[in-house]
């Protein structure tokens, strides 16, 4: 770890308003501090926002909003969630560990940053550590890398469960930033790697998270989030689905379909939401709309199985929705 | 008379102190002027350092001295390794130690340890174990013969009798390094005093560690002296002195101050030893009966370059387990630019168990056979090729109690034939073995005026139960309530002990106890005769019984207290050895168990649980039900992490891909259902009076196999390659 300079921010305008580079803000830390200590984050300065007003957990007609220091768990445990936005609160609890979840904020969980191992070791070349110096998961041990979005420069998975269940859910961030605020889609949050794998997000340097808002879901849609990984908690995603599905009858009215653990972004699914819509879901049709989900795929050397875990993973969730089976 | 707290479910005597965080460990050692130790360890798999820049480090704050093979501490052996540290540029592997950053805050020391800029002259490491497979050797080292061959008469060879068997099954295994990952990473305070040098260390072996210690820096042993009395688990990688330890020894004394090192979890992987990759192939020959008539089981393991331990697996498993007319094994060893290789929770049994359990499981399919009634039609009474019985042997048992308790007779023996919902549902089972092993170790009594005692050895207890069983056993001995009891381990001073492993401290303990009980008891009594201030005195020695923590004679008694009180005695005290155990001639020594599992996996998703998993165990007398039970479990639960979880990833340049414990995988408590656990409780008093054996590492033996046998049941795939991770079964 570098030395670096610490403040406390005391207001918004505060925090976005400091010279940007070199500064990281500060939430729960679980992600800052591991890379700072690795060496692979060396900010100048460190700027704690934990005391800014971004909290709260309110429901109301069309939908959600979260401030952006919420910590995991607090989302995962709240009624208006629990109840309004099962999706969410799944997805969360499935993510990292219940220490973790009590430190992590919802803003920092759509910021962290990829587990890939060459990325957290700075002996090894990464581009998206140190632009230009190579990618040797590529070569290398890629067993849980992307097999969607990938470039030649970059195949590192995005590894967040929270940003595969907003991006389902259309949710948007509101960020801040010297020059006032904005909202963005989530969906339009996250770049891909192409070939400058070292930006990976829309925010503009200083541009801080202060909420998340969640349009509500029609009705009678039942949602599911399902995490297939190598462990049972405490471990990323190898291939993860979240689902939203609105029957008529017994054809899909709408669905949603997104993914995890295997994109370098949380990847949306439109192919396969529109070749379920308006289908009586079989077990044949759903099969055959959860192949459009690697229309594109690029796989590794040790992560081709993701391009049929992640057609059974999709199978597996909608499935359930339709007939409730395990 | 208090009751003999032997056999009883004893809670942990330093339970209390472990879970309120008052258990001091080595790295909570902070004494005075102490400075801070970080290890440099090579970024390069195999070559040569050229050269070293130290001036961003030494001019860093509270930097005291950085010391590299340009500028060497003084260093005269190596530690658990065939090398001396910081004494060449020879890099012989990745992550291998080359130098040391001494600070007066931890943070400064990590911080200018990665300031410091060394460059190679690379050549590539030998790392990959599969691509050294066709050019492996036969080993010179190790306990067990590399090749056994025991054929029927006339028989010439063991591929004549496989060609002659009806029903022959074959197959190869395979099966990453791993990594103990023991959850006290290694630490070292050390701290020269009056001419001596008192180390704080987590060790499996106290005076083991003193003497290692010693050498490296050419010091009399009884200068050194190693405390711990507390040890974050073991698994056979603190039974040795690693670099670590006398690196950070040797810089103590170079900067006149206390040094701590404590290692950083990926230094772990390569400063410290790791278990072997395996490879085996193995082909059974048997009759349409079941009647095995070849057995063949040849296997491949890595060795370090750097010494010096490997996976003895047909040798330890395939070598005894089973009755059969013809028996081959071999043993071949692939000698790699990796880091140490050392003993891992039963090395040889944990690797050749998996495929000597999946090939019975095998041809128990080939021949529409149970898997159990296999195992017993070939069940060995006496030691093949020794013909020599064990000293005590249940596995009948184990397998019919834990078939009984388990529910065994539900299994389908189709595969697939069960689903519950989207799961398929398998069940599967394997026999665990491991040697009753029995090392030196002496045992002192100490009877004290006050009415306590003190038992004492230089063992360790690394999680073990060590503590609450040393307890246990003065206080069956002397006849006294536990509380009255105070045990002594972790200290190399105390009375020598050949270390915590081997399954072995429980079997080495008891008998050494009891004798030095006997022998204190003898003192006692020649002072109650002969003393004039003793109740007994004159009485005839032969006539005086001790009894319940008091002398009996003639209708009179004395505690050992009130004696010694009134007597001007402050205490009695005896010290005795026991060696290994039994005539090895006329017995073969071996615990066993069985195992029994249940495993779901998804139709879909092919994801794997583990459900439900009953083991029994035949391993003599058990001191006390609880800690055992734990021992057992724990055991388990490294054949979970084997079966399922666990491998390192060595990349061609001889970087562990996942050494830290995110990327490398153990069980979480989410993985792993309730374990049943069993014990039969027959006493081996041919082992040893007391009649145990040990229960540390037979508990990993045959997880593995059983877990793969209910997978294949379950769905119809069989794998041979560990772990079985989601895309073998996809």
């Amino acid at each position: 770890m570098r030395p670096f300079r610490f403040d406390v921010a005391r207001s918004v305008e505060d925090a976005v308003h400091r010279p940007a580079p070199g500064l990281a803000y500060l939430a729960g830390g679980t992600t800052l501090v591991d890379l700072m200590k690795l060496e692979v984050a060396n900010p100048a300065a460190v700027l704690d926002i934990n005391r800014l007003p971004l909290r709260g957990i309110r429901s109301d007609g069309p939908g959600l909003r979260i401030g952006a220091l919420e910590r995991m768990s607090a989302v995962a445990g709240h009624p208006a969630v629990t109840s309004g936005y099962p999706l969410l609160a799944e997805a969360l609890r499935h993510s990292a560990s219940p220490q973790v979840r009590n430190m992590a904020s919802i803003g920092g969980n759509l910021l962290q940053r990829t587990r890939c191992g060459y990325f957290r070791d700075v002996r090894t070349g990464c581009n998206k550590r140190v632009p230009g110096s190579g990618c040797p998961a590529i070569e290398g041990e890629n067993r849980t890398h992307a097999v969607l979005g990938t470039s030649d420069t970059c195949v590192a998975t995005h590894p967040s469960d929270l940003a595969v269940a907003l991006v389902a859910l259309d949710a948007t961030v509101l960020v801040h930033g010297a020059g006032g605020r904005r909202a963005l889609p989530i969906a339009d949050l996250y770049l891909l790697p192409g070939s400058t794998p070292d930006q990976e997000t829309a925010l503009r340097p200083g541009e801080l998270i202060t909420e998340v808002t969640v349009p509500a879901l029609p009705a009678g849609t039942r949602s599911t989030y399902l995490k297939i990984r190598d462990r049972q908690s405490y471990e990323f995603a190898l291939c993860s689905a979240a689902v939203a599905l609105r029957m008529r009858g017994r054809v899909v009215r709408e669905v949603r379909v997104a993914a995890g653990g295997v994109g370098t972004r949380p990847w949306r699914l439109p192919a396969v939401e529109d070749a379920l819509t308006g289908r009586a879901p079989r077990p044949d049709v759903v099969a055959a709309a959860a192949a459009h989900a690697v229309d594109g795929a690029r796989p590794l050397s040790q992560n081709r199985f993701k391009v049929l875990l992640l057609q059974r993973t999709i199978t597996r969730a909608v499935l359930s929705l339709v007939d409730g089976r395990g | 008379m208090a009751d003999s707290p032997l056999g009883r479910p004893v809670n942990r005597v330093d339970g209390r102190r472990k879970v309120t965080g008052t258990a001091a460990y080595a790295a909570d050692q902070h004494p005075d002027r102490m400075v801070h130790g970080h290890l440099l360890v090579s970024d390069v798999g195999h070559g040569t350092i050229r050269s070293m820049d130290t001036a961003a480090a030494r001019s860093a704050p509270g930097v005291l001295a950085v010391f590299t093979p340009f500028e060497p501490l003084a260093l005269a052996a190596g530690a658990g390794q065939n090398w001396v540290p910081l004494q060449d540029t020879l890099v012989r592997y990745h992550g291998q130690v080359i130098g040391i950053v001494v600070a007066d805050t931890f943070e400064q020391a990590r911080d200018a340890a990665a300031l410091v800029r060394t460059d190679y002259d690379e050549t590539p490491p030998a790392a990959s174990f599969a691509a050294g497979i066709p050019t492996a050797t036969v080993p010179t080292g190790g306990w067990e013969p590399p090749v056994v061959d025991i054929l029927a008469d006339g028989v010439t060879s063991i591929d004549e009798a496989l060609a002659a068997s009806p029903v022959v099954v074959s197959g190869n295994y395979s099966q990453p390094s791993k990594h103990h990952n023991a959850m006290e990473p290694h630490a070292t305070v050390a701290d020269w005093r009056d001419g001596g040098l008192v180390v704080h260390g987590g060790t499996q072996a106290p005076a083991g560690h003193a003497r290692s210690i010693a050498a490296a820096l050419r010091l009399d042993p009884a200068q050194v002296r190693v405390l711990s009395p507390y040890v974050g688990g073991g698994f056979g990688n603190k039974a040795t002195t690693w670099a670590d330890a006398v690196v950070t020894a040797a810089a103590a004394r170079a900067v006149g101050r206390p040094v701590k090192t404590v290692l950083t979890r990926p230094q772990t992987f390569t400063v410290t030893g790791h278990r072997s990759a395996v490879a085996q192939a193995i082909a059974l020959g048997a009759d349409h009966d079941g009647t095995l008539i070849a057995l063949k089981h040849d296997a491949w393991s890595s060795l370090s370059g750097s010494g010096s331990v490997f996976e003895s697996a047909p040798g330890t498993t395939s070598r005894m387990l089973y009755r059969t007319a013809n028996l081959h094994v071999g043993q071949k060893v692939v000698t790699l630019d990796v880091p140490p290789s050392t003993f891992m929770r039963a090395p040889g049994e944990e690797s050749g168990s998996f495929a000597l359990e999946c090939a019975m499981d095998e041809l128990a399919t080939a021949l529409r056979m149970d898997p159990v009634a296999l195992r017993l039609k070939n069940y060995a009474t006496v030691l093949p090729g020794r013909n020599v019985p064990w000293s005590s042997k249940h596995l009948d048992e184990c397998y019919r109690v834990g078939a009984s308790r388990f529910g065994w007779a539900r299994r389908r023996a189709t595969p697939s034939a069960v689903a519950e919902g989207d799961w398929w549902v398998g069940m599967g089972m394997a026999t665990a073995v491991y040697p009753a092993n029995r090392f030196p170790t002496s045992v002192r009594v100490r009877l004290l005026a006050d009415g306590t005692a003190a038992v004492s050895t230089a063992s360790a207890d690394l999680g073990t139960g060590m503590w609450t069983v040393l307890a246990q056993l003065g206080a069956d001995r002397l006849g006294i309530a536990m509380d009255r009891v105070r045990p002594e381990l972790g200290d190399s001073a105390l009375p020598a002990n050949f270390g915590a492993f081997g399954s072995a401290s429980t079997a080495g303990v008891a008998p050494a106890l009891r004798d030095a009980a006997a022998a204190a008891v003898r003192s006692l009594t020649e002072i109650a005769v002969s003393d004039e201030r003793s109740v007994l005195h004159g009485a005839d020695p032969a006539g005086v019984e001790y009894r319940a923590g008091a002398l009996h004679a003639g209708g009179r008694s004395v505690t050992f207290g009130a004696l010694l009180t009134a007597t001007g005695h402050p205490a009695v005290e005896a010290t005795a050895s026991g060696g290994p155990g039994g005539p090895p001639a006329e017995y073969a020594f071996h615990s066993f168990g069985a195992h029994f599992c249940e495993v779901r996996v998804n139709r879909w998703t092919a994801e794997l649980r583990l459900s439900r998993i009953t083991t029994v165990v035949d391993a003599g007398t058990i001191v006390n039900p609880k800690t055992a039970r734990n021992q057992i479990e724990g055991g388990m639960l490294f054949g979970v992490g084997q079966a399922l979880f666990e491998g390192a990833q060595v990349e061609p340049n001889g970087r562990i891909a996942n050494a830290n414990l995110a990327d490398y995988l153990i069980p979480v408590n989410a993985d792993v259902p309730p374990m049943d656990v069993h014990f039969l409780d027959h006493p081996d008093t041919v082992f040893n009076p007391a009649g145990v054996r040990g229960v540390g590492e037979i508990g990993t033996v045959g997880v593995a196999a059983a877990i793969a046998n209910a997978v294949f049941n379950a769905t119809g795939r069989r794998v041979r390659d560990l772990p079985i991770t989601v895309e073998k079964l996809l």
